[in-house]
């Protein structure tokens, strides 16, 4: 075997070396990545509060509107019931009560178990004739919410408050009405991380 | 026999790999919560008189593994729905739709109990 013979074989050999030890950094790479997402998915809660958003419009809009007419309940001599209003989580059996969840109380600095109101719901009824001056309001729950949701309107911020607005037209005998319903969902704890 | 090694440590790397990720959408923190939400959220949507069917199997391995009785993982506590698929723990959830609700196994096929039944009865 000549010396050229030699000399082409043993760097073949440390040429496979260093390929094989840089395959495995290039896998060890891999692997973190793989790791690190997969770790920040699962560990991550499931955040379904635009969902509970868009079921409480349905349930609101199912309780206050039958085949596009507007709930008979809603209405008395003088025209919209303050009476309905005053009563809406029961007339339309709605329960606001939450689990208690482990908050951050800025006044104590730690965080203790308390369950403060997380929904906020907000219903505004405009005659057909003039959608800017709305007729009736109906609001319930947090109204601190609201200003939490306001802040999104320029950039999505994780830990604030989830709202969703929705509207739908329905009539009472001859009169045409808008109803848009907003729900905010707060319930940071339980689906932000 | 260095080809043979590097080809081994190959293998051993990517089933290490797959094992992790197969594991990961298992665990009882995720199921727990996964679980809890959907049944809140299923609440929520429903009527009463409405009867829902909800297929359990992956929660009921999960909490047989851990000695923990299907009837026993799904819980209701006024408008609060909790989940427990291990000895420590549980994730819980609560529901808006004020209406009296009623869980319990599937016991229609008693050779594959498997899900839930969630009844919804009357308004509160």
């Amino acid at each position: 075997m000549s010396i050229t013979n030699i000399k082409m074989k043993m760097n073949k050999k440390g040429g496979a070396k260093i390929i094989s030890m840089y395959w495995f950094v290039i896998l060890i790479i891999i692997a973190g990545g793989i790791f690190a997402m997969v770790y920040s998915f699962y560990h991550h809660p499931y955040d379904v509060r635009e969902l509970e958003g868009e079921i409480m419009i349905n349930h609101i809009a199912d309780c206050l509107s039958t085949q596009g007419n507007l709930t008979s309940a809603l209405f008395d001599e003088e025209g919209f019931s303050q009476n309905f209003s005053e009563n809406f989580l029961e007339n339309c059996h709605l329960n606001f009560e939450v689990e208690e969840v482990l908050q951050k109380n800025f006044d104590v600095e730690e965080e203790i178990w308390g369950g403060e109101p997380q929904y906020y719901l907000q219903i505004n009824f405009y005659k057909s004739e003039n959608l800017e001056n709305s007729l009736f309001e109906i609001s319930k729950g947090n109204l601190n919410l609201v200003a939490d949701w306001n802040i999104q309107e320029e950039k999505e911020y994780k830990r604030t408050a989830k709202g969703v607005e929705d509207d739908f037209f329905s009539f009472n005998r001859e009169d045409m009405y808008l109803i848009k319903i907003l729900t905010i969902v707060k319930k940071t704890e339980k689906n932000v991380k | 026999m260095e080809n043979v090694v590097f080809i081994i440590l190959n293998v051993l790397f990517l089933t290490i790999l797959i094992l992790f990720l197969a594991r990961q959408g298992q665990g009882a923190i995720v199921l727990e919560q996964s679980y809890a939400k959907q049944i809140a959220l299923l609440i929520d949507s429903a009527k009463p008189g409405m009867t829902i069917i909800l297929d359990m199997g992956k929660a009921k391995d999960l909490a047989e593994k851990n000695n923990l009785e299907f009837k026993d993982i799904v819980k209701k506590t006024d408008n609060v729905i909790t989940i427990r698929l291990s000895e420590k723990g549980g994730y819980s959830y609560s529901y808006f739709n004020d209406v009296d609700v009623s869980l319990y196994p599937d016991t229609s096929n008693p050779e594959k109990v498997n899900s839930y039944v969630i009844k919804i009865n009357e308004y509160n």
